[in-house]
């Protein structure tokens, strides 16, 4: 009977363990949804100095984690740099400002959303054709790196 | 202190222009806010990105979709012009008959190079305009646009021309005739060009 115990213990225990192991790369927390870019041409000009175009990359960013974290900053060959920025109105002029980290509250949603949250590319490497996608990785302060694919439309 | 009252001044404008819309019999038939009663479209002169001299009245017979913006704006800018485009390949064979003109704010870095590799993006029939700083000025308070220039040094963009972002419908015979405010359902520009077309 003691024998019995003591074995279902041990296998108790073993079976939680590997249970925990098995669960070790740990199941994303947060991720990154729906993401897409819009089409944008890239502007060719003979001054090296010139822009070369901007773009903007739209998504849904998921926390169905138990704790809170935030976009903090994004990467990509896309383009020269990556802003996170926000759009918003305000006495009738629609208005731009760089956000430095984008919260995300556990079990929460944001949206990045034509009109609102927007990663921003400054300084287009190439066009953003519809229908190609394009590779960005977004930099998370707890979650780390996520790699992102958006389809361009 | 003149900048803010101009700011005001322009602001009030786009309220009145959606104030004089709402609840009118007239704007039953467009769904976005209708002028009344429809009032001419200030004509302008400006260079075009198609090489031509921009004048409104070059486009008597055709619905124009006038809109402001630049070629640096990441969102709101390609959002009204995708919507435009798409906008106008949904109208089929009709889409002939409309013409987006798109006006800069941002003279200084879009030359008619930029402004044509930007539109045409979008759509190769776009026109995009520029002038002088003074000639824009002038189009602008007469459409009630007003513009913010914000030096942005924490940003690789260097600066920002905050701006309205609504877009003009004006009709075939150059009156204005409604106002899309930003975000509009395509299905809704559809349904107002397709409603101007048939006047």
């Amino acid at each position: 009977m003691a024998t019995r115990v003591v074995r279902g213990l041990v296998c108790g225990v073993v079976l939680a363990a590997a249970t925990a192991v098995s669960s070790q790369p740990e199941e994303a927390k947060v991720r990154v949804d729906s993401a897409w870019a819009r089409r944008a041409v890239m502007i060719r000009s003979n001054d090296a100095n010139a822009f070369t175009g901007t773009g903007a990359v739209y998504a849904t960013l998921v926390n169905a984690g138990p704790k809170s974290d935030a976009l903090v900053a994004v990467a990509t060959d896309a383009a020269g740099v990556a802003e996170i920025h926000e759009t918003f109105e305000e006495s009738g002029l629609s208005r731009m400002r760089q956000v430095a980290r984008l919260d995300v509250a556990p079990g929460a949603k944001v949206e990045l959303k034509p009109g609102g949250y927007h990663i921003m590319l400054i300084n287009l490497a190439r066009d953003l054709k519809a229908g190609e996608a394009i590779k960005l990785t977004l930099v998370f302060q707890n979650a780390g790196k996520i790699a992102v694919t958006a389809q361009i439309r | 202190m003149r900048a803010l009252l101009s700011r005001l001044a322009g602001a009030l404008l786009v309220w009145a222009a959606f104030a004089c819309a709402a609840g009118d019999a007239f704007s039953a038939e467009l769904k976005t806010g209708a002028f009344k009663p429809p009032r001419p479209a200030p004509e302008m002169s400006l260079r075009g990105s198609d090489g031509a001299e921009l004048k409104l009245a070059h486009y008597r017979g055709k619905v124009v979709a006038l809109g402001f913006g630049y070629t640096t704006c990441p969102d709101v800018c390609p959002t009204t012009l995708a919507y435009l485009a798409q906008a106008r390949e949904k109208l089929g064979p009709a889409g002939r008959d409309m013409q987006v003109v798109y006006i800069t704010v941002d003279p200084e870095r879009d030359s008619l190079e930029r402004l044509r590799a930007y539109i045409g993006g979008f759509d190769p029939t776009f026109v995009g305009g520029t002038g002088t700083p003074e000639q824009l000025a002038e189009v602008r308070k007469a459409y009630g646009i007003v513009i913010a220039r914000e030096d942005v040094p924490e940003s690789k963009s260097a600066y920002w021309v905050h701006h309205s972002s609504f877009v003009y419908l004006i009709d075939r015979a150059g009156y204005l005739r409604a106002l899309l405010p930003f975000g509009v359902k395509v299905d809704d520009i559809v349904h107002d060009v397709k409603t101007l077309l048939g006047d």
